[in-house]
């Protein structure tokens, strides 16, 4: 009962985000801190998903080298901020990934 | 629907459709990861219909399997869900000339790489008065393929070998709008603020270390931006 209080809660939450500006207000009546502070949502939220993903594999820091996580994020970010079309980063960090686990044996 | 517009829809069909290739293995990791949970695969789908939003699937999916609280959960999909308040306010003045059902629709098509088409389609010159039907082919695009895979992956479950490590493909797929997000130096700071807090923050209870970092990289990029300024 409550997963699908919490499946419709979900629904509500990223549509009620997604709608905010474009159904119900406009941004340029909110003060200018608030803008400023929006233009960094992207970053600082992205970042905190992708960072533990790279660093963190099965949910324990590994800065090491023997981590493989952390080489093809590395690859995909180096492919990412040369070629737009984000596909290139996914197909070379997956890649990276797979060629480094087989090397690993 | 004019033929102009009918053209329109079908150039958002091919112009979103290369995403496709991280879209698909996303959907179906979000639909494994549902069922893995705990979750039904009705659950897992009809999460996935209603909300369509790969990383907000994701979280509802740890937190069922943490068995934690449901305004725990719905607060942790909020903070994930905050980046469409910036998409929302960046987009609203290119739809602001549209009836409210046309408002209501592509804002519930919106996601990170529909919003990254978007901007790019509207920033081009020329007549803008058809490039909704752009914005709708590229969103239902974007929603016939994710749901597709999120049902293969909910239906197949625990069938994929751990060993092809699909899951890497949801981080990756972040890294990819990452990436181009870090265009000055506020927005640098932003995410190393907010990607080394997460990892500090990592043994916080219900996925916290993400609402966390989340607050401290804006309060960085704000910081960074007013320091510049003066």
């Amino acid at each position: 009962m409550s997963e699908w209080l919490v499946i419709l809660g979900a629904g509500v939450v990223t549509f009620l985000t997604r709608a905010s500006f474009i159904v119900f207000a406009d941004p340029q009546k909110f003060p200018h801190a608030f803008r400023v502070a929006l233009a960094f949502v992207p970053a600082a939220v992205l970042a905190a998903i992708v960072v533990p993903g790279l660093a963190m594999p099965h949910e324990a820091l590994d800065l090491s080298l023997a981590n493989p996580r952390l080489l093809a994020g590395a690859v995909a970010i180096a492919v990412a901020s040369r070629v737009k079309n984000p596909l290139a980063s996914i197909v070379a960090g997956m890649a990276a990934l797979w060629g480094l686990q087989a090397l690993a044996g | 629907m004019l033929p102009n517009a009918r053209s329109e829809f079908l150039a958002g069909c091919r112009d979103i459709s290369p995403v496709l290739v991280g879209t698909v293995p996303f959907g179906f990791v979000a639909g494994v990861a549902a069922v893995g949970a705990g979750m039904t695969a009705l659950e897992g789908i009809a999460l996935s219909f209603i909300a369509f939003s790969g990383i907000a699937q994701l979280v509802v999916a740890q937190l069922v399997a943490a068995q934690a609280p449901a305004l725990v959960t719905l607060g942790a999909v909020l903070v994930v869900s905050l980046r469409f308040l910036m998409y929302s306010a960046s987009f609203s003045p290119h739809l602001a000339h549209l009836p409210a059902r046309w408002r209501v629709v592509l804002a519930y098509l919106m996601t990170d790489q529909g919003f990254a088409m978007g901007m790019q389609i509207y920033g081009q010159p020329g007549d803008r008065t058809l490039r909704h039907w752009h914005a709708l082919g590229a969103g239902v695009t974007l929603y016939v393929a994710w749901q597709a895979a999120v049902i293969a992956g909910a239906v197949a479950g625990a069938q994929v070998p751990a060993a092809w490590s699909l899951d890497f493909v949801v981080t990756l797929s972040f890294l990819a709008l990452l990436v181009p997000a870090l265009r000055t130096r506020a927005d640098l700071a932003a995410a190393v603020v907010a990607g080394a807090t997460a990892l500090v923050a990592a043994g916080l209870p219900y996925k916290l270390a993400l609402v966390t970092a989340s607050i401290a990289g804006i309060a960085a990029g704000v910081a960074v931006e007013r320091a510049h300024r003066k």
